[in-house]
This record gives C-alpha cells, sequence and structure tokens, in this order.
C-alpha cells in the first residue's frame, strides 16, 4: 500500500502541474532557508551612494531611499513572509481542529455552544476578522500573526466539524464505542486520522491565503514593522516610487504571486494523489491486450442480442485490467436469461457493456455485440431508448429525487416518441397501473422518496415500459429488497415477459432466485462465462456445482456445517494462465492450471468450459475419460 | 447468568417509534434469531442492547443487572454488518483487536491474545499487521468477529453479519459463528433478513414485524408450523427447491401491497393490511382493525400476535 501510494507521488509529480509545484515548493524553501544566510548582510548594507536607483548592472531592481539593493531584499525577505504565513496557517488550523472536535468530547450542551459560535464566527469575512483582531492585538508582526490565524480558525472549525460527522457515523466508530473505547481515544485515534488527507489538503491552499492577507496587513502598515521587511512591506515602499522605478514594486508583487501560486498548486497536487478529488488517469496503459480469439458460436435466428467475444477493459497505473474476459451469448426473442456469479465476476460489467453505459476511461471491444439484429454501437440513441430497459440494483438512486415520478416516466415518451406533454403523462400512468403501482394517478404526482423500495423498482421497471422493450436488463433488482417484496418484483418481471414478448436478462448473486425464475443460465466466474445450462439440467462445471452446494436454503442440514468453496477468485489484473478457477477446484489436474478451457457443448444448449466436466453426481467421469 | 432479556423495550426517533414494546429473552448459552424485513426495527434493537440507540421505555437487561448500569466495557459485543465500514481504514487489524481487549491486559500478554484470537477466527496470526484494505470480505468478517470476542463478552449480537458476503464465503463465515458459539457457551442475538440462514444458526426465531415481535418460538416449530400469517408469508417467498417463486402469479388480491410505513402505523393488527387471512380476504374479521392482538399474545401458542392464531 506504501509503495503504491508512493508511485501515485511520483506519478503526480510527472504532471505538468505536479512538475510545477514541485519545482516552485524547492525554490522558495530554498530561498526561504537560504538567502537570508547568504544575502542577509548585502541586504542590510546601507549604500548612501545609490538612493532610490532605477534598475543598472549592480542592481537589477534598483534601490530603495537608504541605498539597500532590492532583488536581495526581496529574496531575503522571502523567509519572514513565507515563515509568517505557515505560522499564521498552523496556529489557525490548530485553533480550527480544536474548536471542531470540541463537540464530540464536550457534553452535549457545551459542544452545541462551540457549534454555534463557530456557525457565527463563518459568517464574519475573513479580512475584516483580521483587521478586527490586528486593532485587538496590536500593530506588529505578533498581532498579524494572530490576527490572520484567528481569521482562518472558523472555516478550518467548520470543515473539521463537517467532516468528523461524517466519520463519527459510520460503523468502524461505532463499533470501536460497543467494545468500550472512550471519547478521547475515539477521536485521537479513529476520528481524526480518517479526516487528515482533506484538512492537509485545505490547510496547504489556506498557505496560500495566509501569505496574500498577510502581504495586505504589511501593506496596509498594520504587518511587519520596520526593520523588519516582509514581501508587503517592500510593496508599500516600493509603491511610493512606482514612476521612478516600477521594478521596486513589482519584484515583491511577482514573489508574493509566485508563493502563493506554489502553495496553491501544491495543495491541488496532494489533493489529486489523496484522492480528494478523482481525476481520470490519462497515461496510456500501453495497447489493450487482444482478446483469446473464439469461434463464433451458433446464433439462433429469433436471437434479440448476440454479444460473442466481449471484452471490457480499464487502463490502470500497472497496465489494463480486464474484468471481463471474452464473453459469448445470445438471448432469444421472449428468453429469460439469468447470468450468476460472484461479486467481482463481471457480471454487472457485461450488462452495462451491452446497453453501452461503459464510459471512458472503459474499453469496450467484441467480435459480434448486436442488439435486435443491428450492431449497438450504431444504434440510435432512440432505439435504445424505447427497446431496450434497464433495472437497476438500487431505484433510489436512478430516480431523480427532485422530480415526480410520473413526469419522469413521460420524459421517455416524450424524448423517444413524440408525445405531448399530457400524452405522455397519461401513457406514465398508464404504464405505472401495468406495473401495478397501487393508487397509479395519485403516487405518478409523488417524488420518488415518497415510494417505497419495492414500489420504486416497479416505477424503474414501468419506466421501461414506455417503449416497447425487446429486451429488459435487470442488474441484481432485488437484493435491496425483502423476500416477500422481492417474490413481488420477480412475478412483476416475468408478467412483464409474457404481456410485452420482452426478453429479461436477469444479473443475481443469488443462483436460487435465477433457477427459479429463468429458463437459461450463464454462471460467470473472473471475467468469463463458465458454464451455459438450461436451468433444469444438472450443472456439469465444479464451480457451479459448488455455488449451488453452499447455497443455505430452508432444507440445509443443521447439524452439518455448510459447504464452503475454499479460496478466493482471482483479481482482476492477476488471472492466472489456465482454468481461473483451477486454484479452488477440488478436480483441478496440471493441464487445469496450463490450459485454458474453451466452452463446448454438453448437450444441446449446455455449455461448459471445464477439462473436467461433473456429468452426474455419483461417477466422476470426465470429458477425456468419456473420450477414451 | 448470562441470558439478554429485553423487557418492554420502546426506541424512539422524534415520531417515528422504531421499536415498540419488545421483550425478548436470549437465554444464557443459546442463538436467538431475529427475522423481519427492513424497517421492522431488529437492528436498532441490536443496537438499543450496545447502546448506540437511546432506550425511551423498557429495559435491556444482562444476567438481570440494566446494561445501563454496566461499566463501559461491557460482556456485551456486537458484529456489524458491513465488514467494510465496521473496521477503521486505517489501523492494522492487530490493533483494532487489542483496542477491544480489557485495560488490565499487559502489552505481552495482548500480542498472545491477538495471535489467538486471529487463529480462533481461522486466519494467519502472522497478519495482525495488515491493514483492512488488504483482506477480502470474508477475512475482514472475521477480524471483526475477533475484535468482538477480544472484550470477552458472554453475549454477541450478529447484525446481519453474511448480507454483505457473498454465497460462498457466507458458508464459512456462518461454520465459524456457529462453532464459536458453541466453544465459548455465548448467548448470541443473531439477525438477519434471511429466514434460512436463520433456521441453521438459531435454536430460537422470533420474527419481527414494524417495531413488534410477532412470533417467538423454537426454531423447528415457528419454521415448520408457524402461526403468525406474516412467519407463513416469509417462508413462502424464501426461494426454496420445492415451490416455484412464480407460482399463483395473479389472482392474489395481497400480491401487489406495499409495506406499511412505520411512520404510520396501521391501527389493531399491524399486519391486517397485508394478511392473507385478514380483513381484506375475511370481511367479518373487522376485530383485526379495532383490537391489538399483541395484548394477548402470551397466551396463544408462540406468542403470536394474532387474532385468529391457528
Amino acid at each position: 500500500m506504501a509503495r503504491r501510494r508512493g508511485s501515485a507521488w511520483v506519478a503526480a509529480v510527472r504532471t505538468p502541474v505536479g512538475a510545477c509545484s514541485a519545482v516552485l515548493l524547492a525554490v522558495v524553501v530554498l530561498l526561504a532557508v537560504l538567502a537570508p544566510l547568504v544575502w542577509g548582510d548585502g541586504a542590510a548594507a546601507i549604500d548612501t551612494d545609490a538612493i532610490g536607483q532605477g534598475p543598472s548592472g549592480a542592481h537589477p531592481f534598483g534601490t530603495d531611499s537608504l541605498g539597500r539593493d532590492l532583488l536581495l531584499r526581496t529574496l531575503v525577505a522571502t523567509r519572514l513572509s513565507i515563515g509568517l504565513a505557515v505560522l499564521a496557517t498552523a496556529i489557525g488550523v490548530g485553533t480550527g481542529v480544536v474548536l471542531g472536535t470540541l463537540p464530540s468530547v464536550l457534553p452535549r450542551w457545551a459542544g452545541r455552544l462551540v457549534i454555534a459560535a463557530v456557525d457565527i464566527a463563518v459568517a464574519f469575512p475573513g479580512l475584516l476578522l483580521a483587521l478586527f483582531f490586528a486593532v485587538i492585538f496590536g500593530v506588529g508582526t505578533q498581532g498579524a500573526v494572530l490576527a490572520i490565524a484567528f481569521a482562518m480558525a472558523p472555516a478550518f472549525a467548520r470543515l473539521v466539524q463537517t467532516l468528523s460527522a461524517s466519520v463519527s457515523g459510520r460503523d468502524f466508530v461505532a463499533a470501536a464505542r460497543v467494545s468500550g473505547v472512550g471519547r478521547s481515544r475515539l477521536l485521537a485515534r479513529h476520528v481524526l486520522p480518517n479526516i487528515g488527507e482533506p484538512l492537509v489538503v485545505n490547510a496547504t491552499i489556506g498557505a496560500g491565503s495566509a501569505l496574500l492577507a498577510f502581504a495586505g496587513l504589511s501593506f496596509l502598515g498594520i504587518g511587519v514593522q520596520a526593520p523588519d521587511f516582509d514581501w508587503g512591506r517592500l510593496l508599500r515602499e516600493g509603491l511610493d516610487g512606482i514612476y521612478v522605478n516600477p521594478v521596486a514594486a513589482l519584484a515583491p508583487c511577482g514573489a508574493v504571486v509566485l508563493a502563493g501560486l506554489a502553495f496553491n498548486l501544491v495543495g491541488e497536487t496532494v489533493a489529486g494523489v489523496v484522492g480528494v478529488r478523482t481525476r481520470a488517469s490519462r497515461r496510456a496503459a500501453g495497447p489493450l491486450p487482444a482478446p483469446r480469439p473464439a469461434a463464433a458460436g451458433e446464433v439462433p435466428d429469433d436471437a434479440v442480442l448476440v454479444v460473442e467475444n466481449l471484452q471490457v477493459a480499464f487502463p490502470g497505473p500497472a497496465g489494463w485490467t480486464v474484468p471481463v474476459r471474452g464473453v459469448s451469448f445470445s438471448v432469444r426473442a421472449g428468453e429469460a436469461v439469468g447470468v450468476v456469479g460472484e461479486s467481482g465476476s463481471g457480471k454487472s460489467l457485461t450488462a452495462l457493456a451491452v446497453s453501452r453505459l461503459i464510459e471512458a476511461p472503459g474499453v469496450v471491444t467484441a467480435d459480434r455485440l448486436e442488439f435486435d439484429g443491428k450492431p449497438v454501437d450504431k444504434a440510435s440513441d432512440r432505439e435504445l431508448g424505447t427497446s431496450l430497459a434497464m433495472v437497476f440494483q438500487d431505484p433510489m438512486t436512478s430516480f431523480n429525487p427532485a422530480r415526480r415520478v410520473g413526469r419522469q416516466l413521460a420524459e421517455v415518451s416524450e424524448q423517444h416518441h413524440g408525445l405531448s406533454r399530457r400524452a405522455a403523462f397519461a401513457r406514465a400512468i398508464d404504464r405505472l397501473a401495468a406495473v401495478r403501482v397501487p393508487a397509479a394517478a395519485r403516487r405518478g404526482r409523488q417524488y420518488p422518496h415518497e415510494f417505497s423500495g419495492g414500489m420504486r423498482q416497479r416505477a424503474m421497471i414501468g419506466m421501461g415500459l414506455m417503449g416497447q422493450p425487446k429486451l429488459v436488463i435487470a442488474d441484481e433488482p432485488t437484493t435491496a429488497l425483502d423476500v416477500t417484496v422481492q417474490r413481488q418484483v420477480l412475478r412483476l418481471l416475468a408478467r412483464t415477459r409474457e404481456a410485452e414478448g420482452a426478453a429479461i436478462l436477469l444479473i443475481s448473486h443469488d443462483i436460487a432466485v435465477v433457477s427459479q425464475t429463468c429458463e437459461r443460465m450463464l454462471v460467470m466466474y473472473a471475467g468469463r462465462v463458465v458454464e451455459d445450462l438450461p436451468t433444469g439440467s444438472p450443472p456439469q462445471h465444479p464451480y457451479t456445482r459448488a455455488l449451488l452446494a453452499t447455497t443455505v436454503d430452508l432444507d440445509t442440514d443443521r447439524g452439518a456445517p455448510l459447504e464452503v468453496i475454499p479460496g478466493r477468485p482471482p483479481e482482476p489484473d492477476q488471472v492466472p494462465a489456465g482454468c481461473a478457477f483451477a486454484a479452488r477446484c477440488p478436480l483441478a489436474t496440471d493441464r487445469c492450471r496450463d490450459e485454458d478451457p474453451v466452452p463446448a457443448p454438453a448437450a444441446g444448449t449446455h455449455r461448459v468450459a471445464c477439462w473436467h466436466p461433473q456429468v452426474s453426481v455419483l461417477s466422476g467421469q470426465s470429458r477425456e475419460e468419456g473420450a477414451a | 447468568m448470562s441470558a439478554l432479556e429485553f423487557d418492554a423495550v420502546s426506541v424512539r426517533y422524534g415520531k417515528l417509534t422504531a421499536v415498540d414494546g419488545v421483550s425478548l429473552t436470549v437465554p444464557s448459552g443459546q442463538v436467538v434469531g431475529l427475522v423481519g424485513e427492513s424497517g421492522s426495527g431488529k437492528s436498532t434493537l441490536a443496537r438499543a442492547a450496545v447502546g448506540l440507540a437511546p432506550v425511551s421505555g423498557g429495559r435491556v437487561r444482562l444476567g438481570g443487572v440494566d446494561v445501563r448500569k454496566l461499566p463501559r466495557r461491557r460482556p456485551l459485543q456486537m458484529v456489524f454488518q458491513d465488514p467494510y465500514s465496521s473496521l477503521d481504514p486505517r489501523m492494522a487489524i492487530g490493533e483494532s483487536i487489542t483496542e477491544a481487549m480489557p485495560r488490565d491486559t499487559s502489552r505481552g500478554a495482548r500480542r498472545d491474545e491477538v495471535a489467538r484470537l486471529l487463529d480462533l477466527v481461522q486466519l494467519d496470526p502472522e497478519r495482525a499487521t495488515m491493514l483492512p484494505g488488504q483482506l477480502s470480505g470474508g477475512q475482514r468478517q472475521r477480524v471483526a468477529l475477533a475484535r468482538a470476542l477480544a472484550g470477552r463478552p458472554q453475549v454477541l449480537i450478529a447484525d446481519e453479519i453474511t448480507s454483505a458476503l457473498d454465497v460462498s464465503v457466507q458458508g464459512a463465515v456462518l461454520n465459524l459463528v456457529r462453532d464459536v458459539q458453541r466453544r465459548l457457551a455465548l448467548s448470541m442475538l443473531f439477525i438477519s433478513h434471511n429466514l434460512a440462514v436463520v433456521r441453521y444458526v438459531s435454536d430460537v426465531v422470533a420474527v419481527m414485524y414494524l417495531g413488534r415481535i410477532v412470533e417467538a418460538g423454537p426454531a423447528e416449530q415457528v419454521l415448520t408450523d408457524p402461526r403468525h400469517p406474516y412467519t407463513r408469508d416469509l417462508l413462502a417467498a424464501a426461494p426454496s427447491a420445492h415451490r416455484g417463486l412464480l407460482d399463483d402469479v395473479g389472482g392474489d388480491p395481497l400480491a401487489d401491497t406495499e409495506p406499511a410505513d412505520p411512520h404510520h402505523p396501521p391501527p389493531g393488527c399491524r399486519y391486517h393490511p397485508r394478511c392473507p387471512i385478514g380483513p381484506l380476504v375475511h370481511t367479518d374479521r373487522t376485530l383485526c382493525v379495532s383490537a391489538d392482538p399483541a395484548d394477548d399474545a402470551a397466551h396463544r401458542p408462540h406468542h403470536a400476535a394474532c387474532h385468529f392464531a391457528a
């Protein structure tokens, strides 16, 4: 993990922004450390022969009213300017963290008081607060540092409060509380480390603002006082002679801009690495891996969906990851096909690829990917929108929470069928009634949050029925629902199929659900279809058999331990050369570990990708033995 | 001595009564399975026992003592549903386990104890220094179990511990939980929406609906001879090799009824708007709408909260 993080930093520094920020930061830090040591004396040297001169060979930026070299003074001022900004930020962030975390340690009433105080302070403009504090703490460096620090603190306190509230709601904090961990330790060990990253990023950006604010205060004469000097003070002095020597004012300006830029860009880079802002990796991961060549299978004449050698790949830092590796199947008109597999087997990605929902940087390739006789990538949005319906696992996130359900359904017909607003809404109500939403006319005017989970899923199916769907793809449509509601939704899908003649592709992790509702079942493992069988016939692939054996049902023997599949599926970027299931398979031989099995017909439409398919329960006869 | 008793426990959040006067006992050394749909209040009941939800009425007692009077480190531990969020992503798993141990454990003893617990949940003790991100879901749930056991609990609450896991991993975790429960003679409250899983693990089964227990009794009896119509519906809806899920499509007037809204529980029997033997089917059964069957549930078999419990 640490190494991965390290390489992410290296990658970040290689981006243009990262490189800029690294160079700028290095220059600023080096100057802050070295400039006063090297040029400190030179910057303080008064030369009465060269008072108020313009740029010259000896003094590139000219001299001030005491004849001191302005280039050296600008360079030497780096330490004080940066140092004070960092100091102010540190005090500000520190105070903010304390104020932000107090509410979770103090008794409830005291915590509320702190929150209210912070809320009021946040409402004050920062610079006004700084001026106010500067007056209270007195004019001078110390006053300015405290002023800027305390002006920053409320915003950070608010940030910490919000972040820690979201972390405190997570289960691991609840778990620690249950195991008797006290409040302070909870805060120190569980909450603060988990909000550290966004805090660091914001503090870095905050330091840039502090630098600017400090320069502002010094410029106004309530910051750094002579004989000390920072960039703000140099700017103030240089401004007097701006018509004589503009460089005297512009040099400190440039320094402030560069240093501010350094802080902000560093913040940006840090944010990119620690993942506060996600940025798609633009690095090319090399050429796409070639899919395994596959013989074109037989395709039934009435196929509504044909998928041949489908591959879905995502670029990663270490090359392509291929979670779907050559999937082939077809769905006939009106057929119900189930796809089962564990999480990570590629079943959902297959469904998304079919409905053209894989977004860049993901890459979909296939020898053939046809819906209703046409290549999917050439189909118009309207064709897909009206004849392909998609039902997702979580219907709460697939509806727009701010619009009425009926209107969202009606939109489909307005967009794709050119119906008027009124006619489209009438059709929406009709469709809601068709999916047996009680009191459809009233419920069509409600918002998604007023629907229960099962009702929302019905409405989602109803949305698919606004057109004439030839295929309904349902991706774990009942996983978030209870058994009684699950049965309702599954029955509704079956009715839809009957009434509309639509084919159904039901994706589920639950082999029992699929075998009860579908005619055919595709079993996926590590990005491949390992078995394609009619639901009635006995499975032959050891993985399918193991999946069936591990399913707990109401007839499971309570006296015996449950069946388990040892090991775990391979990571998508570490799929072995041979059969992906070999490492967990009790029947694996050397051949399985070396050679990748191809799907072979077993009986009728039954296909199985295994070197040792199990023909029946008792005899462990393999394909080779059968042939011999 | 280590029985967990809920005595008329209620939990209210504003106007919502999530748990409404639930009485349930987890006898010492036994497993009580609690089933019900989401929103029925089963997780809230569990959270009330460990102090994560406010008990607004009634009492939770552990071995006869009110849990609120127990010290902060209680002999009552819980395993959460989602192993991806129940472990601190920045804390090595050994440290997470150590944190839950009694304070008086010495440094050396802690290390030995972590190794022993990891071994108990069938994980390599070498993994103690790993972060949760390096483990699979099933392995994380084992760590969560080890952490719960580190508190030397007499009572363990398992809240939907396998619902975030794949079927192939679920079996291993259930086997482990059952094994550990028997070896340590723990009392356990096992919560799940999956009837088959509850049946496999539990000695006693309680069925919850809209904040109330509607039926409870020995597991085998409740599941083979259910008395409350809701229990029967749950059993009928569970996928099973013997019955098709899609049988008797249509015709049933209750097939598309909606679960009741916990914010506005129906009067009388809370199940009557969905009940196949209630007023929607038998129009003469007005009793279901007017009288709460929970009042005299104690006299019926399985304490079934139904006026017409068969």
